[in-house]
């Protein structure tokens, strides 16, 4: 996992979810030109935090949120999780090939007279290129795969050293039948399935022919469950946590209200006993009496069952609330990253100021003499000359910026 | 400040499968001028219902138990469909909720926004001309009656002025037509740079041929003689540039487009300075033109013709037909004056009539009666219509009718009552368990209803009074010159035409207004094409095309986010500011009105909980409800727990006797379960319905999370000016 982006700087051991160069490209209508509704994205996720992840419709907050599910196919880039890759792209790839074949074509023409030995060192890291791509590819196809093999590995080491232990041959039958049931179901694993979404829209995201039951217990079902008392046992446990009666079980989401609604949502997330939810916009469609219910109760969740949530809003006074660190997009790329509370202290991006300037309050004589900041990032930035990138300028606060940009940021952060 | 719109008790209720579902309950409320009001409630607390009634599209199932929504004096429950469709858009505008769902999907932005311009206009020039013939038929016929000796005369006067006027309308046709022609070549040339900025030729070659041709065959219009050498010259520039941009090939191309745009630029500037150049008095040209056939202008300035027709228009016209015109409406003044006193009369006398019991034939004689009196007081010369009394009739006979619906004459809800009943009682006597009740009858309150005939009377009453009183300060000089005003503004408005391509210059100018980068562009696009802040820009546009007096916003800002939140709400302050318009703003979000609110009613299950200005709200609120909402949002500070409402709104078929808030309500006493509070004024401008301001109350402390809000934002509040 050696990247070379600096927001990919934490830990290996403390990271649960790695987001690396993420790109999602689609193409227009036409065909001609590509929508970069994602680019060149980096960051990653501390087990048991809640990442937020803030910006204007349109931004890409979604994409990417969609794209860490696999619901996309990513462009390029890659995402681990628990240390697996479980999406590749290729495009960065492919594009480094081009870049590679047009040095060729100019070491030839040029005519030097190490022609041949550069030519030759072009086409070594074109070979590599080609195994990284084939790599890429596996790894996207076989995550799972790969992920339930190294789980039947540990459960086949568990099982060895126990039945190495066991004495009686009693001891040993009954071993031996645990194991062929844990390995069945190890093998049955998909990692993909740690990873849970909840929806902005409870209604539409939920069926209605359905009833809560079948809804929350559908994963399981589909992982192979068969046993109908023990996924009924499961779902009335879920839905008491997450604040329902069983009673609730038989019936059908439109008799709920909003805010139950959005309880089942969680409820069919957190069955599957994620480490991960990716939380979309998930109070955005509430009354404001509702909100507050549905953010304590995952206020709640987080900490009784340890998730990770990575946290998708547009309501920035919920996110600073919500969640540890902050991610701000916009247009697609990166723009700020940093701790919450630093982050509404010092922001330093004009974009993110500009987020910041927007937030209502409930103050009327604030409100008159608030001032919005407008980001125009045409009259903001001169990229001309120096390329912006990604830098941490205090401990943990990442900004995209130039040379100068960083420099000014620094000054007023009195460095 | 005088109040554009009052709702008064507004009762609004739906019948629905399983009962009648009490929405609004008695809630009123008034708009001032220039305003905004924000309504602020959860879903289903019947703010958007009291919108909607407003607009008068309430869904088919609703019922107006009672109330009146007051506009421009006229009740908009109770006039007819006829009379609403003209206020509706016109007057009173919406922004809904959802942009996508109020926008058609299959027709173009462009095409929406010109519908209604297009439409307004056709139906104004129709209005404009039936206008003009009745106005100036009922002036003959007073005038000749004040002045008998004088008939022959005046039939000469009010002829020649009818002629005239078709002269001048003719001229001014012709002067509109160059002015339409004009603007629309104006348009054909941003649409050709905007396609050519970006940089498709194949398109743009016909419509350059065109544009060439046009403005070679395009005269200077009436008087404006000086820029004909102008247009001419660059009529051919333009011709044998467009030629060589049209045939260049390869690098060439570059350069003559260059030059073709800085020509265009040029030929545009030459035509908006037409455009803008001062336009000529058509009115008194009309008739120094009927007088001499021959007139010929050429050579003067359009001072110089104004001021020519004007002195043979004073001296030999208009001296002679002012003072007999005024004679004329001081005749019909003080007609409708005599009128008018006795309209009082009999309406004291109907009052007392309404009072006791009366068949529904009575009331409908005293109707008509009453009706055939007040359309014979009306005073048919005055430009400014009294809408109080033209909609008399509907507003009358509307509220007699909903009286004798409601009261005397409802079978239907007896035979529903009387079935269910029965069907219930079947069941017990049978020796089952019966789970559910019988929907009660829906009861009105004759009273209230009685006071809305009333209502209608006392309001027409009260302002003949003032009208009687004041009868004696009129300045029929004025008046006169207001008359004709009024017959010369009608004439203009016949000959007025907007063609669809002047339609869209107007509304890519509207979608420049709303805040759209490139409304060229949009023009052409489908709603679905744009990104949600976009699609609600163009909504607000729509609204705005007609000019409205109130603007609705129904939650115009929930589907959007901070940043295009904050940039609508800008936007809707703006446009209040520059159009003085009045807006209701009804959201259920309390956070985001601070901004822009000048009053706030805070609405829970169909009833004002409270009410204040906007400073009333947010540093005293006084109502658990509001501090609930207050508390329940993480503000940017706030740490600790969230203080969520528990449970959800009561179910408003079975709407509960006492304060509906109580059962959520952690402050609730016991009295909020068994009788709704009453107002308490706090101050002038402040009230709240709870018990706990009733002063044998226990005192109960605010939430500590909001005294350390309103701490905070005193620390913080004016003296920040913001980041």
């Amino acid at each position: 996992m050696a990247t070379k982006n600096p927001t990919n700087n934490l830990p290996d051991d403390e990271v649960l979810l790695r987001v690396e160069n993420l790109c999602q490209y689609f193409k227009s209508k036409s065909g001609k030109f590509e929508n970069r509704a994602v680019d060149d994205v980096s960051f990653d996720v501390k087990k048991g935090e809640v990442f937020g992840l803030v910006g204007e419709s349109g931004c890409g907050k979604t994409t990417t949120g969609r794209s860490i599910i696999r619901i996309y196919d990513i462009t390029s880039g890659s995402i681990y999780f628990k240390g697996q890759r479980i999406c590749a792209g290729t495009r960065a790839y492919q594009n480094e090939i081009k870049a590679q074949r047009q040095t060729i074509r100019d070491i030839k023409a040029e005519g030097a007279p190490d022609a041949e030995e550069r030519v030759s060192a072009c086409q070594r890291q074109i070979q590599e290129l080609y195994a990284q791509i084939e790599a890429a590819k596996y790894d996207h196809k076989h995550s799972d795969h790969v992920y339930a093999q190294k789980l039947v590995a540990e459960c086949d080491q568990k099982f060895a050293a126990l039945l190495a232990q066991a004495g009686t041959s009693r001891e040993k039958v009954d071993l031996k039948r645990q194991y062929k049931a844990e390995r069945k179901l190890a093998k049955k694993t998909k990692l993909i399935t740690k990873i849970q979404m909840i929806f902005q829209d409870p209604f539409s995201s939920l069926n209605p022919r359905m009833t809560v039951r079948e809804i929350v217990s559908e994963g399981l079902v589909i992982n192979g469950i068969k046993d109908r008392e023990y996924i009924d046992q499961k779902v009335y446990e879920i839905l008491e946590l997450v604040g329902l009666v069983r009673e609730h079980a038989g019936r059908y989401p439109h008799e709920f209200s909003g805010g139950q609604q959005q309880r089942i949502g969680i409820a069919r997330a957190i069955i599957m006993n994620p480490d991960m939810i990716i939380a979309d916009e998930p109070i955005s469609a509430l009354d404001v009496s509702i909100q507050a219910q549905v953010i304590n109760l995952l206020n709640e969740l987080r900490e009784k069952l340890g998730l990770t949530i990575l946290f998708i809003a547009h309501d920035l006074s919920v996110v600073k609330y919500f969640s540890d660190r902050i991610g701000v997009m916009y247009f697609g790329k990166m723009v700020e990253l940093a701790p919450a509370d630093e982050l509404f202290e010092h922001p330093l991006h004009p974009y993110t100021r500009s987020l910041l300037s927007a937030i209502p309050r409930p103050d009327p004589d604030f409100e008159k003499v608030r001032k919005r900041v407008a980001y125009d990032p045409l009259a903001e930035h001169d990229y001309s000359v120096n390329q912006p990138s990604m830098r941490e300028l205090t401990p943990g606060h990442f900004v995209y910026c130039n040379d100068q940009e960083a420099l000014a940021y620094q000054k007023e952060l009195g460095l | 400040m005088d109040n554009i719109l009052e709702v008064k008790d507004l009762i609004i209720s739906f019948r629905t499968g399983s009962g009648t579902l009490k929405a609004v309950r008695n809630i009123s409320f008034t708009l001032r001028r220039g305003e905004t009001l924000a309504i602020v409630g959860e879903s289903g607390s019947g703010k958007s219902v009291t919108s909607r009634a407003i607009l008068g599209i309430l869904a088919g199932n609703a019922i107006v138990e009672g109330g009146e929504i007051l506009y421009d004096g006229k009740d908009l429950l109770k006039i007819e469909e006829e009379e609403m469709h003209k206020i509706r858009g016109d007057k009173i505008s919406m922004i809904f909720q959802n942009p996508l769902n109020s926008l058609n999907p299959i027709v173009k932005v462009g095409k929406q926004l010109t519908e209604a311009m297009l439409l307004k206009n056709a139906a104004n020039r129709k209005a404009g001309k039936i206008e003009f013939n009745t106005m100036l038929a009922d002036l003959k016929t007073h005038m000749i009656a004040a002045s008998p000796r004088d008939a022959e005369e005046i039939d000469r006067l009010i002829s020649d002025f009818d002629r005239f006027n078709i002269v001048a309308i003719k001229l001014e046709e012709q002067y509109n037509a160059v002015h339409t022609k004009l603007s629309e070549l104006i348009g054909d040339i941003d649409d050709f740079l905007f396609r050519l900025s970006r940089e498709r030729k194949h398109g743009g070659k016909e419509r350059l041929k065109e544009m060439a041709k046009a403005l070679a065959a395009l005269r200077a219009p009436l008087l404006t003689d000086g820029f004909e050498a102008d247009l001419s010259s660059n009529a051919a520039q333009l011709t044998s540039e467009s030629a060589s941009w049209i045939n260049a090939k390869g690098d060439k191309s570059q350069s003559y487009s260059d030059t073709l745009v800085s020509t265009l630029g040029k030929v545009r500037a030459l035509l908006a300075r037409i455009t803008t150049a001062e336009r000529p008095n058509f009115f008194r040209i009309g008739y120094y033109v009927y007088r001499n056939p021959k007139a010929d202008f050429v050579g003067m300035s359009v001072q110089e013709v104004n001021e020519i027709t004007l002195g043979a228009l004073e001296s030999e016209f208009m001296g002679r037909f002012r003072a007999l015109e005024e004679k004329g409406l001081r005749h019909s003044f003080d007609i409708s004056c005599a009128k008018k006193q006795e309209v009082v009369a009999a309406i004291a006398e109907a009052k007392t009539f309404f009072k006791g019991d009366f068949t529904k034939s009575d009331a409908k004689k005293k109707c008509k009666e009453l009706t055939a009196l007040v359309q014979a007081s009306i005073d048919r010369l005055v430009t400014v219509k009294d809408s109080l009394a033209y909609t008399f009739e509907s507003s009358l006979s509307a509220a007699i009718d909903t009286y004798f619906a409601a009261v005397v004459n409802n079978p239907k809800e007896e035979k529903r009552f009387a079935e269910q009943s029965a069907k219930r009682q079947k069941l017990i006597n049978a020796g089952k368990s019966v789970e559910w009740e019988v929907v009660p009858k829906s009861v009105y309150d004759s009273d209230a209803l009685k006071a809305g005939v009333a209502g209608v009377l006392d309001r027409l009453e009260k302002k003949y009074t003032a009208d009687i009183a004041a009868s004696s300060s009129v300045d029929f000089t004025a008046r006169g010159v207001e008359m004709i005003d009024y017959l010369k503004e009608k004439a203009s408005q016949v000959v007025y035409k907007l063609t669809k391509r002047m339609a869209k210059e107007k509304a890519i100018k509207l979608l420049a207004e709303v805040g759209i980068s490139e409304p060229r562009a949009r023009f052409n696009q489908y709603p679905f094409e744009l990104s949600g802040g976009m699609r609600q820009r163009i909504v607000i546009a729509i609204a705005l095309s007609a000019d409205p007096d109130i603007l609705v916003c129904d939650e115009p800002t929930t589907a959007l986010d901070v940043t295009i939140q904050a940039q609508i709400m800008e936007l809707i302050n703006k446009l209040k500011r520059e159009r003085d318009l009045s807006v209701i703003f009804i959201t259920h979000d309390l956070g985001v009105v601070a901004n822009m609110a000048d009053r706030i009613a805070v609405m829970y299950a169909g009833k004002i909980v409270e009410y204040g200005t906007a400073d009333d709200l947010f540093y005293d609120p006084r109502h658990p409800y509001t501090w609930a909402l207050l508390s329940s949002m993480p503000d940017l500070d706030s740490k600790d727990r969230l203080e969520a409402i528990p449970g959800t709104p009561p179910n408003m078929i079975y709407p509960p006797v006492g304060d509906a808030f109580a059962d959520r309500n952690k402050y609730a006493l016991k009295i909020d379960f068994e009788m709704p509070p009453p107002r308490f004024e706090i101050s002038p401008t402040h009230w709240a319905a709870t018990w706990l301001l009733h002063p044998d109350a226990p005192k109960v402390e605010i939430p500590k999370v909001i005294t350390d809000r309103i701490a905070g934002m005193k620390q913080t509040g004016g003296a920040d000016s913001g980041n």
